[in-house]
């Protein structure tokens, strides 16, 4: 979805506070993988692991980490995951439902297709998941 | 006290009791049902458990709907240097905003 809209469409990752990390409701996939982190406690770690995740995945999108006061997350309700589309006005016109289980990018898909119809995309919806498959 | 009346008594007692029982078992039932479909849809009991003790309590839906005004909160730049805001991509093109975490 990045590749087929970047140019018409801003993207912005919000790195929050971890879903699964070691001393709260770990993973076992993310032990097996070894992604294996503590949930921060100070701004240096959340940077750090926010780093390591971009770096890993030679994540192309902009990524802006979230406030110790989770300040985003609160007013978007962000956490575990979710998906939002602004317009240019500053108005939501997507709203994703709450993650994991209601994350959706193939609806977000579907608002730039007919927003902009005429965009060539490569139809894979599979690769639209902007978060790693865990 | 006619004996009638303590023949009725000792009926009411003793089907309370039973109606007790039941009533116990059945809640009983009902939490192992319970546990079963929670395990079973996640995955196993650790992760019934991490869900209910972690995930629940931090599972805030959010207010917001399509015709809002989007919220603005300032964000830190993977330098750990530089900060900006939500609004800031705001105004040239749509924008997909995105939330998570690594893991």
């Amino acid at each position: 979805m990045y590749n087929d809209y970047k140019d018409r469409v801003d993207f912005l990752a919000v790195y929050i506070r971890e879903a699964h990390p070691l001393d709260e409701w770990e993973m076992k996939k993310n032990l097996d993988e070894n992604v294996c982190y503590p949930q921060p406690k100070t701004l240096a770690q959340r940077i750090a692991i926010a780093n390591d995740f971009s770096q890993r995945f030679h994540f192309p999108l902009p990524l802006g980490i979230d406030a110790m006061n989770d300040l985003a997350d609160h007013l978007y309700g962000g956490w575990p995951e979710r998906l939002y589309v602004i317009d240019e006005s500053g108005k939501l016109v997507y709203c994703g439902g709450l993650g994991p289980f209601n994350y959706h990018p193939n609806e977000v898909r579907a608002w730039l297709e007919h927003r902009f119809p005429d965009t060539h995309t490569a139809s894979n919806t599979s690769s639209d998941s902007v978060t790693p498959s865990r | 006290m006619t004996r009638l009346d303590a023949h009725v008594i000792v009926l009411v007692r003793k089907n309370m009791r039973r109606i007790l029982k039941w009533a116990g078992l059945s809640l009983l039932g009902l939490l192992v049902i319970a546990f079963a479909l929670g395990c079973y849809f996640m995955g196993s009991p650790r992760d019934l458990y991490g869900f209910l003790r972690f995930a629940l309590p931090q599972w805030h839906k959010g207010d917001l709907k399509v015709g809002d005004a989007a919220p603005d909160a300032p964000l830190l730049a993977l330098d750990g240097q530089s900060s900006f805001y939500i609004h800031d991509h705001i105004g040239q093109k749509p924008l997909v905003l995105i939330f998570g975490s690594y893991t």
